[in-house]
């Protein structure tokens, strides 16, 4: 869908563009950009989503703010849409659109903006995960995961392919359980229990570990029938043991690449974080799906791994995640 | 007989011990816990440990290594020689890592098995070595008799030319069907296609005479070990 984004003078983003791949993992210290990047791609939705979207005859004079212009990939290459403000406001609340003119370009506006709306960011939290939740809050999944339960009872009920097959995949990398189930608790709340394979025992899901729940949560979004048209995951390795990053790599390429999991369903953007090496070993055969956010001093930019122009030869005898603990990538805390 | 394998993923490994079974005749049981590397420069990095590991803390009689080429020197019969050493070549660089390591490492014999039963049953004086080098990855050795195009022949006469004939993202096409696979439809097309060699692994000794050969020579030379 998001095909670039332009930032100028964007908090430490001075002046910078990242391209936009289906799957985009994002490296780089604390400070570097990565979350601002997911923070405009949520005021991008929030801002389009508003009904009074100005049109290009409403131009905003924010030229001396800050400013981030977004392009798309066809069929919305023609259309830009630019937040910014003016230099003394303080966040880029005001949007521009420019596509072309006529019923056709403000049908391809319209169209855009819907899919717009199906932008979604996550910061799994495994302690609001642990929690019964609300049954009717199950619709889709919380910027934390809150209401895991909830989803999943409601994907057991009304998308049972769909959730088989989220058991089997989770079953076949967590080998000591064997499936799911739910139970009713306080006023319309619902419990996640977990079987486990050699017992009789269930487990609720404040008992299950941190990685466990943040894999799941993975899953859950992978195998969403109807999932968002762009996802944001930050911190993507966090609480999964190293040996099985490569299922949380599988479960967003689930999303972005659905053809190779002969998943019937559009392309899902994914753009995701990572501190973690190992997970970055993973994207040998891909580097050009890493972008490397570099901070210098107060300024931050983005650069896409394969337009370093060594970067194939530097991989030759070194694994990714070393060349970028090493410091030859950039992407690494100031010293 | 009990053995480790070491290679580059979890699919390389379940093929790599189908070949293994195939090669030596015979049943054999795996080290546990398995073990893993991120690719080939830590492979290397990591045998020095792992060969100190087995010897010490397990019932291991062989590890066997396979790593991908990638476009590294391929093992040549020149290789062979002795004392030779090409210091660009996979297969001469874990060799040179097993030598070293196990030559540091004393016999078995000089550290007889205590009585306490909790400790490895170990047999053998020192772990066998058994290396192959996938040319120029592991869906090569997949492709091997459905593709006669693709051999170590082809690949190394390709590198000389300066234009290789095909690429590891082609090689992955063409076994799964995507450049992304799932770990499990890795796992399911690796040991189908291996599984095709049952019996006779003439053919992927004849077309990867080095990076298969070498593993086959190695394995079967553990049988002549065993049995005197
Ligand atoms: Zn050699």
């Amino acid at each position: 869908m998001i095909s670039a984004v332009h930032f100028k003078n964007f908090k430490a983003l001075r002046s910078t563009a990242v391209r936009l791949e289906p799957f985009n993992l994002l490296i780089g210290p604390s400070g570097s950009g990565k979350t601002s990047l997911i923070e405009a791609l949520l005021r991008l939705r929030y801002l389009a989503g508003q009904a009074t979207a100005p049109g290009p005859t409403s131009a905003l004079a924010f030229l001396n703010g800050p400013q981030i212009e977004f392009h798309f990939h066809p069929p919305f290459q023609n259309v830009r849409v630019t937040l910014g403000c003016q230099a003394d406001e303080l966040s880029c609340h005001r949007l521009r659109v420019d596509h072309p003119p006529g019923l056709a370009g403000a049908g391809q506006w319209a169209e855009l903006r819907t899919q717009l709306q199906g932008i979604r960011a996550y910061l799994l939290d495994h302690q609001a995960m642990g929690a019964p939740g609300l049954r009717s809050a199950g619709t889709e999944l919380a910027a934390n995961a809150s209401n895991l339960a909830a989803v999943l009872a409601q994907r057991a009920q009304q998308a049972p392919v769909a959730f088989a097959h989220l058991v089997t995949d989770f079953c076949r990398i967590m080998p000591e359980f064997s499936g799911f189930d739910f139970r009713g608790v306080g006023e319309g709340h619902v419990e996640l229990r977990a079987a486990l394979r050699d017992s009789p025992e269930r487990l609720s899901c404040e008992n299950l570990s941190q990685g466990t729940l943040y894999l799941l949560a993975i899953l859950t979004l992978a195998h969403d029938p109807q999932p968002p048209t762009l996802v944001c995951l930050e911190e993507a390795d966090r609480g999964v043991h190293p040996r099985l990053l490569r299922e949380v790599r599988d479960a967003l390429y689930r999303l972005s690449y659905p053809v190779a999991t002969e998943t019937p369903r559009p392309v899902v953007q994914v753009v995701a974080t990572t501190h973690a090496p190992y997970l970055l070993d993973l994207f040998r055969d891909h580097p050009s799906e890493i972008v490397l956010a570099h901070k210098q001093g107060n300024a931050a930019s983005f650069e896409r791994l394969t337009d370093r122009p060594d970067v194939l030869e530097l991989m030759r005898e070194t694994n990714l995640g070393d060349l970028w603990y090493s410091g030859i990538l950039g992407g690494i805390p100031g010293d | 007989m009990k053995l480790a394998l070491l290679s580059e993923s979890p699919a390389d490994e379940a093929a790599l011990s189908v070949l293994v079974g195939y090669v030596l005749g015979a049943p054999f049981t795996r080290v546990q816990p398995t073990l893993r590397a991120r690719g080939w420069p830590s492979v290397e990095q990591v045998l020095p440990a792992i060969l100190r590991h087995l010897h010490f803390n397990t019932e291991a009689d062989g590890l066997i290594v396979v790593v991908d080429s990638d476009s590294s020197v391929v093992h040549t019969p020149q290789h062979e020689a002795p004392a030779y050493h090409h210091p660009g070549c996979r297969i001469c660089r874990l060799r040179t890592v097993f030598r070293r390591t196990l030559k540091n490492l004393p016999l078995n014999t000089a550290h007889p098995t205590p009585a306490n039963t909790a400790h490895p049953q170990v047999r053998r004086e020192r772990v066998l070595r058994a290396v192959g080098l996938a040319v120029p990855a592991m869906e090569a050795w997949y492709l091997c008799g459905r593709d006669t195009s693709i051999t170590e022949a082809a690949w190394t006469q390709g590198q000389a030319a300066g234009r290789v004939p095909y690429s590891r993202s082609e090689l992955k096409w063409r076994v799964y069907g995507t450049e992304r696979p799932t770990l499990p439809h890795e796992i399911k097309r690796a040991v189908q296609e291996v599984t095709r060699h049952q019996g006779d692994v003439r053919r992927l000794e004849h077309d990867f005479p080095q990076g298969f050969g070498s593993l086959a020579r190695d394995l079967r030379s553990w049988r002549a070990e065993s049995s005197c």
